[in-house]
């Protein structure tokens, strides 16, 4: 993998969403308020690997697995749930047959040890099974996280799963409304992640606009983008 | 640099392979290895300086999780990898909030070449940090090894400068510290601060200051600032409510530790007292600079 053409081995995203190809081991932080459409891109971005046969592993705070899955359908259609994989943290445990993708559950959002180490689980199995090792990774999100920890925790935990994703060679989208926090937490996540993605409403037609901060070669004004 | 590793599997075939496979797949990194097979030898031989731990889950006299969590005390910023053949469905989480492990499986398909990615990772970035770390870390450190801070001269002269700070600013306590790899060292006090004893990095506001781009960082009150919320009883009973550092800046722009002043209650600064300390910060980095040159060292960065 780490042979290949950086160019070919990058990850791509779907048409519509102004952001070009990222390489290997990127995690990017999509930022927006919550009347943004910032969480529909951050799990677009991660869903539409499941379509180039990718694995696709959702940390889920706030909804369930089978409505996170219900969500992602509405803008990747043709979401292949193969290889997709949830550490669904809202503490409904619906157990695993009648669910068509894999799901590990955890208690509370306060349990990040079980987060993360069935995290680290579920991707070892996606990455298996999944083409040439590639797993897009979506934490979805900070915000929720950092309701039910210590800022310093969430920090720690979330450097772990950057270092997974790195070391894995992966893609990684985390999500966070900068709105519900303070400067300082937010200019903490910037430490983590390779890029931002700022998203917001937008005034004509388009579902939103948004511009990429802190990768080159991405084009960093704003620009309108319709989900698929 | 050499980076400490604690591999601990009490089956004694499988520890000794781990350790072959880490030492040759990791062998540009200089890792030094310690192995053991219970939790009671693995405690003992935790150390500041480990960087990265990888586990069994299941140990003779407890289990892995005991060791990540006693590790999280010793050792703060280390990597932690449960390498492991039990279950992870089956591993109790609960209780063990605030302390964080990796999981790879030891028969996956991937499980060895995993490990090592994981563990390289892990020295690479630096372990598993709760502070953000400056990009240029590595730099920053090897420039901080290069001066010699030892000297009473030196020490002399910045205790002066803090005297002058602590006085301008009408505050008890102001410090020149010198952030190292993991660890918080102060070269320099006024007031309480000089009994006051090295710190583990995770505990220090000034590791956040070498970040700021401009050089000085404010904090108005510590109670209200998420960044110290774990810390923040320690903080207001060593009598820091507030703070201002300014950042020692060597001549090629990496930041080794910073000058600041701390207040007892909630205060603001203003932008000539950020100013003022900024200057007493370049000061104390040009007695570092002359200091380390004075007796023909080379100077790094």
């Amino acid at each position: 993998m780490s042979d290949s053409n950086p160019a070919e081995s990058a990850y791509r995203f779907p048409e519509g969403i102004p952001i070009d190809p990222v390489p290997q081991g990127t995690v990017l932080l999509v930022a927006g308020p919550s009347l943004s459409p910032a969480e529909d891109v951050a799990r677009t971005l991660v869903a539409d690997g499941s379509v180039r046969e990718e694995g696709v592993l959702f940390v889920s705070t706030g909804e369930t697995a089978k409505k996170l899955l219900a969500a992602c359908r509405r803008t990747v259609p043709s979401m292949d749930t193969d290889r997709v994989g949830v550490v669904d943290c809202t503490g409904q445990d619906i157990g695993q047959s009648d669910s068509e993708i894999q799901v590990k559950y955890v208690s509370t959002q306060s349990d990040l040890t079980g987060i993360g180490m069935k995290y680290s689980a579920l991707y070892e199995s996606l990455y298996a099974d999944a083409e040439a090792g590639r797993v897009r990774t979506g934490l979805i999100s900070l915000s929720s996280l950092l309701m039910y920890n210590d800022l310093r925790q969430v920090f720690r935990f979330t450097q772990t799963i950057a270092s997974r994703i790195d070391s894995a060679e992966g893609v990684g989208v985390f999500s966070m409304d900068p709105t519900t926090h303070d400067e300082q937490t937010v200019n903490m996540f910037h430490q983590v992640v390779d890029g931002l993605v700022e998203v917001r409403e937008a005034d004509g037609d388009a579902d939103g606009e948004l511009r990429v901060r802190g990768l080159r070669d991405q084009p960093d004004d704003w620009q309108s983008f319709d989900l698929p | 640099m050499s980076h400490r590793l604690l591999c601990v599997d009490p089956d004694e075939d499988a520890r000794a392979e781990t350790v072959a496979s880490l030492r040759e797949e990791l062998a540009d990194l200089n890792p030094t290895f310690v192995s053991c097979g219970t939790l009671a030898e693995a405690e003992s031989a935790l150390s500041s300086e480990t960087v990265a731990v990888i586990t069994e889950y299941e140990l003779p006299d407890g289990t892995g999780l005991d060791l990540v969590r006693e590790a999280e005390e010793v050792c703060p910023d280390a990597g932690c990898v449960l390498y492991t053949a039990t279950d992870p469905d089956t591993i109790p989480t609960d209780d063990l909030q605030g302390s964080l492990t990796e999981y790879v499986g030891k028969g996956s398909l991937f499980g060895d070449d995993r490990l090592v990615k994981l563990v390289r990772t892990t020295i690479e970035r630096g372990g598993q940090t709760s502070y953000p770390v400056p990009q240029t870390e590595d730099e920053r450190i090897d420039a901080l090894r290069s001066y010699d801070l030892d000297s009473d001269s030196l020490r002399g002269a910045l205790n002066r400068l803090t005297d002058l700070a602590a006085m301008h600013f009408d505050v008890e306590i102001a410090s020149v510290n010198i952030i190292d790899e993991h660890s918080q060292e102060f070269l320099a006090c006024h007031g309480p601060a000089t009994e006051w004893e090295s710190t583990d990095r995770e505990a220090s506001i000034c590791t956040f200051t070498i970040l700021e781009d401009d050089g000085v960082m404010t904090v108005e009150d510590v109670g209200e600032d998420p960044r110290f919320e774990s810390r923040r009883t320690d903080l207001v009973e060593m009598g820091i409510r507030s703070y201002m550092g300014a950042s020692l800046l060597t001549p090629s722009g990496l930041r080794i530790g910073s000058l600041c002043v701390y207040d007892g209650e909630p205060r603001t600064f203003s932008s000539a007292d950020e100013e003022f300390l900024r200057t007493l910060a370049a000061t104390a980095m040009e007695f570092i600079e002359l200091h380390g040159r004075a007796d023909g060292t080379e100077v790094a960065g």
